[in-house]
């Protein structure tokens, strides 16, 4: 363990300044700004100056970064149409200057207060994302909130080129409670939260490929896994996300009737259930390494 | 929802950061956003534009306003604040939180 406040307590601004280089993070469209969102006014519900995102420039290691932070304590990081513009506008700008795009996710998704405008949103940064990927922008996603990455901004994390997960972070559609209400508490105790991280918790989702690094709950990790990535890029051709699909099929048939988390983590080369259960991201990472062997 | 806004008379603002905004807090259950920005229309009061998700409270919000302006030098400021239901004294701690960081820096 390494001293001092963990990524996951910080606040956006923080999480931001403390992933880049000394005083090199610029905001765009700052709080003065007053960019609120219009559909929260007319609910009566209270706006916030930033629209719970906080998008600018920076530096990672020298090298220029474009970078986004979600505010999950603002309606739970929800996007909304002004939220997303932010996400859409940085993204575009990544593809246009050729400047690698990060997002800090901390988010369950659409605003649902703003519906179509919300999801429009969303959908229309994932645009920019795969013009950022069709130009070779390196895009990351940096999941390790307590909110996590659920719905929209679950998708969107999956489009990005990569994925940094710490082993507080969670990626997923449906949240646990939605899965709940929908399944039944006897299919998935969303108050479990054993199941809960063991599903959809960054050492399940490194295990499976689908997070790129696992690293630990620290802004100084977070910001070593970014490093590494900036210069690389994973091309979307046809013949990848062919290769991927059959990948998900082959997936769906190996684990789409597990029940039990740990029989898929024992599958996957795990051999120590309890110590991989309370291991730190790199820990994991090496136990899960050697089981491979 | 209920909004306001009202200048208190408070001593100038004498400390010279180039830092011209400062935002402590977040819009959250019982927790609120203040802005603190150089700029005010006066340079012997702080200009205060509030917004609550909770009505009826007016009377106190001005008070706790009255006394932070009374206690710090913050003339020629403006506050805007968004609020959904924090305590009086959560709102004099992120006032002050705002006020450290604009200027001391930090965040």
């Amino acid at each position: 363990m390494t001293g001092g406040v963990l990524f996951h307590e910080q606040t956006a601004r923080q999480r931001l300044d403390a992933i880049t280089d000394q005083g090199s993070f610029v905001e765009f469209l700052p709080p003065p700004e007053r960019l609120t969102s219009p559909y929260l006014a007319q609910l009566g519900i209270p706006v916030s100056l930033d629209d719970g995102v906080v998008i600018g420039r920076a530096r990672i290691d020298g090298k220029k970064v474009y970078l986004a932070a979600q505010v999950g304590q603002f309606v739970g990081g929800a996007v909304g149409e002004i939220h997303g513009a932010k996400l859409t506008g940085l993204f575009k700008a990544a593809s246009r200057d050729g400047v690698p795009c990060v997002v800090i996710v901390e988010s369950g998704g659409v605003r649902l207060h703003e519906g179509s405008a919300g999801e429009i949103a969303i959908a229309e940064t994932m645009r920019a994302i795969f013009e950022c990927r069709a130009r070779k922008v390196p895009t990351i996603a940096v999941i390790g909130t307590d909110i996590g990455a659920y719905g929209g901004m679950g998708i969107l994390s999956t489009c990005c080129d990569f994925r940094v997960m710490t082993e507080h972070g969670r990626l997923g559609i449906s949240g646990p409670i939605v899965i709940e209400k929908w399944m039944g508490k006897k299919a998935y105790d969303s108050s479990n939260r054993a199941l809960v991280w063991k599903t959809s918790g960054g050492k399940t989702k490194y295990l499976l490929g689908d997070a790129d690094a696992l690293v630990h709950d620290a802004a100084g990790a977070v910001r070593e896994a970014i490093g590494k990535l900036l210069t690389r890029s994973s091309p979307v051709t046809l013949k990848n996300a062919k290769a991927r699909q059959k990948d998900l099929e082959k997936r769906l048939k190996r684990f789409g009737k597990t029940a039990d988390p740990d029989d898929l983590w024992k599958s996957l080369g795990v051999r120590d259930i309890a110590r991989a259960s309370l291991a730190s991201g790199p820990e994991f990472v090496t136990l899960a390494r050697a089981g491979r062997k | 929802m209920e909004k306001f806004a009202k200048a208190f008379p408070s001593r100038s603002l004498r400390v010279k950061t180039s830092k011209p905004w400062a935002l402590a807090g977040v819009v959250g259950s019982g927790n609120l956003e203040v802005l603190l920005e150089r700029g005010g229309r006066q340079s012997d009061a702080m200009e205060c534009h509030v917004e609550t998700s909770i009505p009826g409270y007016k009377a106190s919000w001005l008070a706790a306003l009255a006394d932070f302006a009374r206690n710090y030098p913050a003339g020629g400021t403006k506050v805007t604040i968004n609020d959904q239901g924090a305590p009086p004294v959560l709102v004099n701690l992120r006032l002050r939180q705002a006020y450290d960081h604009l200027t001391k820096g930090g965040k």
